[in-house]
């Protein structure tokens, strides 16, 4: 008998709400909580689904356990084809991916997201880089943006190092104003832009101008801890809600199908002892 | 790259040669040697799998250095590559371990050093660049990346207004790699190449680049390719090809072994230590004690190594335990 649930379980389990039935959705990599929100989904509300896996590009796969890394055989086995690199981003340029799930170090109000590196002028720090992040963000029809890091505490000498910012050092992935403050309409594109951003703290969706809005909590978070450790003026969805925790089939099947835990990676350390209760 | 692109003399200067040598067998060195300083690199494979890195170490041990490294989502490759200086600029879309390690230490050390400068791309933009070259046209169309920073980082693109429709589109220039650097499965003399599992840009780079050299894990007859479903690279677009078993090792190479994860841990933490921890621990006992890809083998465990990431063919159970956390102790 399930009782509780952890972070991770609880992110899983609203970025699986995000998806659709009947649309094809593909992740990245380096992304186990999307992973496992996209085959969750795929077995429960959205069979439909054309679930493209990240790496591999394997079509619909059902991979015996998840693996430490994307590109791995593990992730495609089940899967009838594979698509190549090449096809999966014409699907998207074509106006064929109905959704694709974005990170980032930084996260503006625009759910413009920097994966590229910090610093306005001179490179701070050099991240990743965003992989295909920044022409599937424009080609997409809905994005859905998750970060495991917008709790920011402050550092020694009192300095938080906000996750999610006013403004992005580097545009990588394109939200809803572009750097020069065009709107996604204006430069042509078909996808809408993100829709929603699933954080260890909360839910966010984005209003009709395309900044982001609080419309849920976690139970053990309040609304002025959001505040805190947001880089941008808070705006709030009327009532800010609880974010439901998964359902008791949702939580078997991620911990059926991720028995090495590799998700819990994604999440910070000081994360994983949080609880949440499960009716 | 900007100089690289706009040059008019790309397009005529397309690798429009065919590879017609009847054997072209090489040795591992061999392969290294057809690579020279400067030289535009695509690497093959991506992330944790079939990564050509015994090549890369052949490099490294030949002092190859300002390489300009192009491609999509890569990891210990091009990390391994800064770490040992080799590199001068990188326009990879991806450069990590995803979130089993984290950022790599050497290539991010080197691109805040300078030493690397930073032209970072996106995988479709790569995409559309090399089927230009494919296509023998100066550049391709596209909608994406506009309203990013991508275009300020890459003034090489340019915008057009498209004459059917009046859209704005976006103009990414050819690109023609020097050199691809491939490792697949299986070859034969003549150089055809069967790559079994995700190609990731493998097959555009070779169609796209002035030269392909590759490593494999096993020559076997034409025949024998047929046998086995076909082939992926056909031989006339590769220059030189090495029998190179555990070629890919620590990456992942199936059906022949997977990502060893030890191994990979060990590395990161010899690169996360700084660059003269990552020159002790890792590059002298690996790179540049080995004198050969045999050294290689032995210093890793030799059959014993190959056997163990072997065994995941054994079962879900078996595989799953090669990637256990106490497995990386």
């Amino acid at each position: 008998m399930i009782h509780d649930c952890s972070l991770g379980e609880m992110m899983i389990g609203a970025i699986a709400r995000t998806i659709e039935d009947s649309t094809l959705a593909f992740h990245g990599y380096g992304s186990p909580l999307v992973q496992l929100a996209l085959h969750v989904a795929k077995r429960t509300h959205a069979p439909n689904m054309v679930l493209v896996a990240g790496a591999t590009y394997g079509l619909n796969p059902t991979p015996p356990f998840l693996s430490p890394t994307s590109n791995d055989w593990v992730m495609d086995r089940g899967a009838a084809h594979s698509l190549n690199i090449e096809e999966l981003f014409d699907l998207a340029a074509a106006g064929r991916m109905g959704r694709m799930f974005l990170s980032g170090l930084q996260i503006d109000k625009w759910g413009n997201c920097n994966v590229t590196s910090l610093g306005k002028n001179k490179l701070a720090m050099k991240l990743p880089g965003g992989g295909g992040g920044c022409n599937l963000s424009c080609d997409v029809e809905n994005l859905t943006l998750w970060t495991t890091g917008h709790r920011s505490p402050p550092d020694s000498s009192g300095r938080r190092r906000l996750r999610l910012v006013e403004q992005c050092d580097f545009v990588t992935s394109l939200g809803h104003r572009a750097v020069d403050g065009r709107t996604r309409q204006a430069l042509g594109y078909r996808g809408k832009g993100p829709q929603w951003i699933v954080t260890d703290l909360g839910l966010f969706d984005f209003d009709t101008e395309g900044h982001a809005r609080l419309r849920a909590v976690y139970p053990d978070v309040s609304v002025e801890e959001v505040r805190e450790n947001t880089g941008f003026e808070l705006r709030l969805a009327g009532t800010v809600e609880a974010v439901p925790p998964p359902d008791h089939k949702t939580l078997a099947l991620i911990r059926h199908l991720d028995p090495l835990h590799v998700h819990e990676h994604e999440t910070r350390a000081e994360d994983r002892g949080r609880r949440f209760e499960v009716a | 790259m900007s100089e690289q692109h706009t040059s008019p003399r790309d397009w005529h200067d397309r690798p429009d040669r065919v590879q017609t040598r009847a054997d072209k067998r090489v040795r591992l060195e061999d392969l290294a040697g057809m690579v020279n300083d400067g030289d535009v690199v695509a690497v093959g494979g991506g992330l944790s799998s079939r990564e050509p890195m015994a090549i890369l170490r052949a490099l490294l041990r030949r002092g190859v250095g300002n390489l300009r490294v192009v491609g999509s989502a890569h990891g210990i490759d091009i990390d391994l590559l800064c770490g040992g200086g080799a590199v001068s600029c990188s326009s990879e879309s991806y450069v990590g371990f995803e979130q089993d390690f984290g950022i790599a230490p050497n290539y991010r050390r080197a691109c805040e050093s300078g030493a690397v400068s930073v032209d970072d791309s996106c995988c479709y933009t790569v995409v559309q660049q090399l089927r230009a070259s494919v296509l023998g046209l100066p550049f391709m169309p596209m909608r994406s990346a506009r309203g990013t920073s991508f275009p300020a980082l890459h003034p090489e693109y340019k915008t057009m207004t498209c004459p059917y429709t009046g859209e704005e589109l976006l103009l990414v220039p050819q690109l023609t790699p020097d050199v691809a650097i491939l490792h697949a499965q299986y070859g034969d003399a003549l150089g055809n190449l069967r790559i079994e599992g995700p190609p990731v840009l493998d097959l555009l780079f070779a169609k796209a680049s002035r030269l392909v050299i590759a490593s494999v894990e096993e020559i076997v007859p034409t025949e024998r390719l047929v046998e086995l479903g076909g082939i992926t690279v056909p031989y006339f677009y590769v220059a030189a090809l090495a029998e190179v078993p555990m070629g890919a090792h620590p990456t992942a190479c199936y059906p022949f072994y997977t990502y060893d994860r030890p191994h990979t841990a060990h590395y990161y933490t010899a690169a996360r230590g700084g660059a003269a921890c990552f020159a002790a621990d890792y590059l002298q006992p690996f790179v540049y004690g080995c004198a050969d890809h045999e050294s290689y083998r032995k210093r890793i465990g030799g059959e014993a190594t190959y056997q163990r990431l072997a065994a995941w063919s054994a079962g879900t159970e078996a595989w799953m335990s090669l990637y256990r956390e106490e497995a990386t102790q």
